[in-house]
């Protein structure tokens, strides 16, 4: 019981909280902000995010609002919140079973004509030998601007997680476990944000959390900027750095979209370039990649394919790593997901060890 | 414009997958945070937010902390480290293990006194 405690809590990282689906972008809305409150996306859906989310799902009826709408909150205020877990088995020669909670959390966004104060907190994993206290937590808190609707200036003052890059809510892909995106990587900051169809723009100043654990250890800035490509795709640079007492770390990169109306086939790729320095010496120049193929199988199922590539250190020969991903989404109703994970991965191409996992995830949307 | 993309990134791989021997620093600062942190420390494992079996590899204090049990300057057969790393059975980290290279440069540091604990 405690091997698979202790194994479900390794992998508690590889698929924790929601960014909705943005498998849906470019397909059908252009932006974060054609479905979310916020304009990196994630967390509270708007009003068009909810039906979309009724739309997608197998099975209609009832309503998409916060708690099926049982409790209809004022104008001023909007309300969200997401619940995971999921079970399954790690590794490849040698299974192992994993069962876990991932997410429990909730979301509001209070206040009016454009300024609004935002929070999403909730559980988190709880630290052994600390206290209960630590398990209770707000992962993002901030003051926002907005010139209006969904598009426009947006301003933002607090915690919250700089945007960077494709901003996939499988986490365990490389790009974002091993690049600028980690998760739980919020840190406390300023951001400046243009949202139009045609192109976004997000400039993020910040500084790490010394309170709460934080994943992001350093201060410095993040820039995303993309344009869209006629109707159905788009193009995306991205830039890091960060900067802490015992690593500096630079990161730039660019991400792809391209939606195959024919097939049905939506694309998305990033790559991106990493290069760390560490204070007490020594560099390594990394390489990340991943190409994600997303098709709508039937109502209410989607099926995503996707290919990652990790070098760890480009002057050491055979120091990298491949993934294959098969992700199976069913959306059954406007507040259920049921996600069948699975990777394999390759290391130094099936020279050396092999990883892997297939994971049943069970994910509420309140 | 995936097209050029994923040329690039097949170039660059293809170019940049070196060929060199490896001459990275087997120090604890340089393993801390270029093996250990990124394969070990992410924030739901081993890292200072959950602690996972009380280890945490994600800053250098926390990694210094939960070295001092896992190494034996000197001896890295006696390191259960090494056992954990190299394992046939609940090798770690247990979806992605570490590279042979990776394994390698620990054991050399170990090796050579396991300084910076």
């Amino acid at each position: 019981m405690r091997t698979l405690l202790v194994v479900g809590l390794a992998l508690a990282g590889l698929v924790t909280h929601a960014h909705a689906y943005p498998q849906y972008q470019v397909s059908r809305d252009a932006t974060c902000t054609g479905c979310h409150v916020s304009p990196a996306g994630g967390g509270i859906l708007n009003e068009n995010g909810l039906a979309v989310s009724e739309s997608t799902a197998q099975w209609s009826g009832g309503s998409s609002a916060f708690l099926h709408g049982a409790i209809p909150p004022p104008d001023w205020l909007q309300l969200g919140g997401d619940v995971r877990a999921a079970a399954g088995l790690v590794g490849i020669r040698e299974l192992s079973a994993a069962a876990y909670p991932m997410q429990a959390e909730v979301y509001a966004s209070a206040g009016g004509r454009g300024f609004t104060l935002n929070v999403a907190g909730g559980l988190r994993s709880p630290q052994e030998g600390g206290s209960a206290t630590h398990v209770l937590w707000s992962r993002e808190h901030y003051a926002m601007w907005q010139s209006g609707g969904p598009y426009g200036v947006f301003v933002r003052v607090g915690r919250f997680m700089p945007v960077y890059g494709l901003r996939l809510a499988e986490h365990a892909i490389y790009t974002e476990r091993y690049g600028g995106l980690p998760l739980y990587g919020e840190a406390y900051g300023a951001a400046i944000e243009y949202v139009t169809r045609e192109f976004e723009v997000h400039a993020t100043g910040f500084i790490h959390d010394s309170i709460a654990d934080a994943v992001e250890h350093g201060d410095g800035g993040a820039l995303y900027a993309e344009a869209r490509l006629g109707e159905h795709a788009a193009i995306g640079v991205e830039g890091k750095y960060s900067a802490s007492s015992d690593l500096h770390s630079t990161y730039a990169g660019a991400t792809g979209k391209l939606y195959l109306a024919g097939p049905e086939l939506l694309l998305q790729a990033e790559a991106e370039l990493v290069h760390d320095e560490v204070v007490a010496g020594g560099t390594a120049n990394k390489l990340l990649g991943y190409l994600l193929a997303t098709h709508p199988v039937a109502d209410g199922w989607l099926v995503d394919l996707g290919v990652g590539h990790y070098t760890e250190n480009t002057a050491v020969a055979g120091l990298y790593r491949d993934a294959l991903d098969m992700n199976l989404h069913w959306f059954a109703t406007s507040h259920n997901e049921l996600l069948l994970t699975t990777r394999l991965e390759l290391l130094d191409h099936g020279t050396g060890p092999v990883g892997g996992y297939a994971l049943i995830q069970l994910h509420y949307r309140l | 414009m995936l097209l050029p993309i994923a040329a690039a990134l097949l170039a660059v791989a293809t170019v940049a997958c070196g060929t060199t021997p490896d001459d990275r620093p087997a120090t604890f600062e340089y393993i801390t945070l270029e093996v250990l942190a990124p394969s070990c420390g992410t924030v739901a494992c081993h890292s200072t937010t959950t602690k996972t079996e009380g280890y945490a590899f994600d800053t250098l204090d926390a990694a210094r902390a939960s070295l001092r049990r896992l190494v034996a300057p000197g001896q890295p057969d006696g390191s259960l480290i090494n056992d954990v790393l190299t394992s046939s059975r609940k090798r770690m980290p247990p979806d992605a293990p570490l590279a042979d290279e990776d394994i390698a440069l620990i054991q050399k540091w170990i090796t050579a006194g396991a300084q910076g604990l």
